[in-house]
């Protein structure tokens, strides 16, 4: 008896430390992939500075499409998301800004290739420019990862 | 008896898990000097505080109209004043969004910034943006700080 009290004391600890690194995905707009909130407790926190469609050394990734550069710009999210140990599936929310608004339904198609586990919280917006010449696009993100 | 043995290890795991949680880490991830900036800032524990966007207030008549360095300076000031009040000081910033009017100030701005973080580079994201709230500024600067 007094073991299953206490086996029902552990689960309910292990439970409670699992429970505070669950996210809660609010109001998820499934169709332009990202959700009108997301709700988390706990974690390490990482924020991104604005990552964009050049590389390391700051060269453009293809130059002109934009398709090109989104898909260049989640390569280089995920590629510092994995120096701070983590995923792109770890981000709680982003800041999208596009030099022409209208691209915004290809980036979204696109961002729902990306996360797997639910959308982070999103805002679109256009600006005239980004540090690199001709890049169309710059992603501000901040990601919780799982421990 | 039995049962303090098996409560024990039970208690200190909890008790451990409560003091991890005040544990403060911060690790730049990819800091560029030259940049005056990292590639991403990761934080773990501590207090946060979101400041709102700062621009230069231009109550000193048009002194500092168009004029970049005066403008960094007023709004750094500002800035270190929010920072204060909320128990901060530049060393805590670990993310600023940066919106400027002509995106050919960065290399003036990262020169200014080196001052500030002398090693601890925040996260930065430059926007050019066509307009700010009033037709003389030509920055705002939104950061996010974390406090031990």
């Amino acid at each position: 008896m007094r073991m299953i009290i206490l086996w029902g004391l552990g689960l309910f600890i292990l439970a409670g430390s699992a429970l505070a690194q669950e996210r809660e995905m609010i109001i998820p707009v499934p169709q332009s992939a990202y959700s009108q909130a997301v709700k988390i407790k706990g974690g390490t926190l990482v924020f991104l500075s604005g990552i964009g469609p050049a590389d390391e050394k700051g060269v453009l990734a293809a130059p002109g499409d934009f398709p090109g550069q989104v898909r260049a710009t989640w390569e280089n999210l995920r590629r510092v998301l994995a120096k701070a140990g983590g995923s792109p599936d770890d981000i709680v929310t982003m800041t999208v800004y596009t030099t022409e608004r209208r691209w915004g339904e290809i980036f979204t198609d696109m961002r729902k290739e990306v996360f797997k586990t639910g959308y982070p919280s999103s805002a679109f917006m256009e600006a005239r420019k980004f540090k690199t010449p001709g890049a169309l696009l710059e992603i501000q993100a901040i990601a919780v990862l799982k421990e | 008896m039995k049962t303090v043995m098996l409560l024990l290890p039970i208690c200190l795991l909890a008790l451990a898990g409560v003091s991890s949680g005040q544990d403060f880490k911060k690790e730049f991830i990819d800091p560029m000097p030259q940049d005056s900036r990292s590639a991403a800032v990761k934080v773990k524990g501590g207090t946060m505080l979101f400041l709102a966007g700062h621009t230069a207030s231009l109550s000193q008549a048009n002194a500092e109209l168009g004029n970049f360095n005066a403008q960094f300076k007023r709004v750094f000031d500002k800035i270190k004043t929010t920072l204060s009040q909320g128990g901060a000081t530049f060393d805590d910033i670990v993310t600023m969004s940066v919106f400027l009017t002509d995106l050919r100030y960065i290399p003036e701005f990262n020169k200014l910034s080196k001052e500030i973080f002398k090693k601890n580079f925040p996260a930065i994201t430059f926007v050019e943006v066509s307009h700010l709230a009033r037709p003389q500024l030509i920055m705002e600067i939104q950061p996010i700080a974390v406090i031990p």
